[in-house]
């Protein structure tokens, strides 16, 4: 796995990175086949440009993001994009994503997994499908657990395109007081039940990479 | 073992059960039987210690007042549920939450080796393919499948009595015998003490002797031996308890 320190504009292709981003801006370039780890990363505003016939897949995992976070992500013709976010905060955050399809044939899905222990988490999701474009295709798959704090999301697809596949899936809400039930009557308390649902909510949007590193981290 | 004393049962102060005993020994298998709507599940529920129901009156479980006890407390003393559609739990696996449960009733953490192996073999016993323990709880299983995955957290936490509410429903006569085989296996090895609720014969004929209570009008109307099952089978739960309204005028 290379780690790369992001500075201010950088070109990636074909491979694995994790990103240190150093400036709170940047802007990369991607081409060919990239998976990008972003884990804890402090982050103001940065700009993906995906060349046409790549495929990109991010995992971005935060426990505490404390700013506004904005992403720009621009697909031109025949890419992929695979966006995973799974973030547990405790402070005010906002994270906008900007997914711009500009071109024809690509794929967009995007999930989150929000958890909220404090304050107010926003997360403000944009898809816009340019007019004259064809053939793509954006998902959503956003979902929020209020765990003693507040979850806002918004789920955009703009389409100024008919010919377009979208959909999108948002569902914000507590621990469902039936599985707690469940789990403390096989033995486990309830902060327990909780933390065990919590983690499993988590992981179900990260790979093992990301996974191993949160349990070496925890 | 599980002893009722004069328990009441309210939702929403709609009275479900009224002054209700029941004693069950360990070792000894009771039956509840009733119309649907009855308060069976309610009865249920609040033995293991679900919050949503207003209780009167007294739970004891091997001569402790449980009846203000949690869930958790309850499962901790060996009390444990199944019920005829367990939940689905997205992202928790079997094994995980076996480990964490079993961690906190040793007070120590696992023998992984041992904990799998045990694991397998108990999949194997139940003819559930082994790819389940690393499955998450119960999602997009069959009924078939789920109660199986029930019987499987069953055989590796070792609880001392069983409510069994209605894990017949749904199920073919092959996945019943299964299910009732493992059960009976259990009751020989462990003994516990086992409440069955239930509306056919087919999982309560595997075993040799039982008790059966009528639950009607918000109490136990009769309670008798294994042909009081038999009986209410034959006629209906109408014509019995017509019956025993003629009688008690």
């Amino acid at each position: 796995m290379n780690k790369i320190l992001v500075s201010d504009i950088i070109n990636l292709s074909n491979e694995d990175y994790i990103l240190n981003i150093k400036n709170k801006d940047a802007i990369i370039n991607i081409e060919g086949n990239v998976k990008l780890y972003l884990i804890n990363e402090l982050i103001n505003k940065i700009n993906f440009n995906l060349k046409d016939n790549s495929n990109l897949v991010i995992y971005l995992f935060n426990n505490n993001i404390k700013n506004k976070t904005i992403f720009n992500i621009n697909q031109n013709n025949k890419t992929k994009l695979n966006l995973n976010i799974s973030i547990i905060n405790n402070d005010n955050c906002e994270l906008i994503v900007n997914n711009n399809l500009n071109g024809n044939n690509n794929e967009s899905i995007i999930k989150s997994r929000l958890v909220s222990n404090k304050k107010f988490n926003k997360l403000i999701i944009n898809a816009y499908i340019d007019k004259n474009t064809l053939n793509n295709i954006a998902l959503e798959d956003l979902k929020g657990i209020n765990n003693g704090g507040v979850v806002h999301i918004e789920p955009n697809i703009i389409c100024l395109s008919n010919e377009v596949s979208a959909n999108h899936l948002t569902t914000i809400g507590n621990f469902s007081k039936e599985s707690v039930n469940y789990l403390m009557s096989k033995g486990l308390n309830q902060d327990l039940a909780k933390q065990i649902m919590l983690k499993g909510f988590i992981y179900s949007n990260m790979d093992e990479y990301i996974k191993n590193w949160e349990v070496n981290n925890a | 073992m599980l002893k009722i004393d004069n328990l009441n049962i309210s939702i929403n102060n709609k009275i479900l059960i009224e002054n209700l005993n029941l004693q069950i020994n360990k070792g000894e298998i009771h039956v509840l039987m009733g119309r649907n709507g009855i308060g069976k599940s309610s009865l249920a529920k609040t033995i293991m210690g679900n919050q949503n129901y207003q209780v009167t009156g007294h739970i004891y479980f091997n001569n402790e007042d449980i009846t203000n006890l949690s869930i958790y407390e309850r499962s901790k003393r060996g009390i444990y549920t199944i019920s005829q559609n367990p939940v689905e739990i997205e992202g928790v696996t079997n094994a995980e939450m076996l480990r964490t449960a079993l961690s906190d009733k040793n007070e120590s953490p696992i023998n992984i080796l041992k904990f799998n192996k045990e694991l397998e073999e108990i999949c194997q016993k139940l003819d559930l393919d082994k790819s389940f323990i690393h499955r998450e709880i119960n999602v997009g299983c069959s009924g078939g499948e789920k109660k199986k995955i029930e019987l499987m957290h069953m055989w590796m936490l070792k609880p001392s009595f069983l409510i069994l509410d209605e894990i017949d429903s749904g199920l073919d006569v092959d996945a019943i015998k299964l299910v009732a085989n493992s059960i009976k296996e259990y009751l020989n090895k462990y003994q516990p003490g086992i409440l069955i609720i239930t509306h056919s014969n087919v999982l309560i004929n595997t075993f040799d002797n039982y008790f059966v209570h009528l639950l009607d009008d918000k109490k136990l109307l009769k309670s008798g031996k294994k042909e009081l099952a038999t009986e209410i089978l034959n006629k209906g739960f109408k014509e019995i308890t017509s019956k025993l309204d003629e009688h008690l005028l």
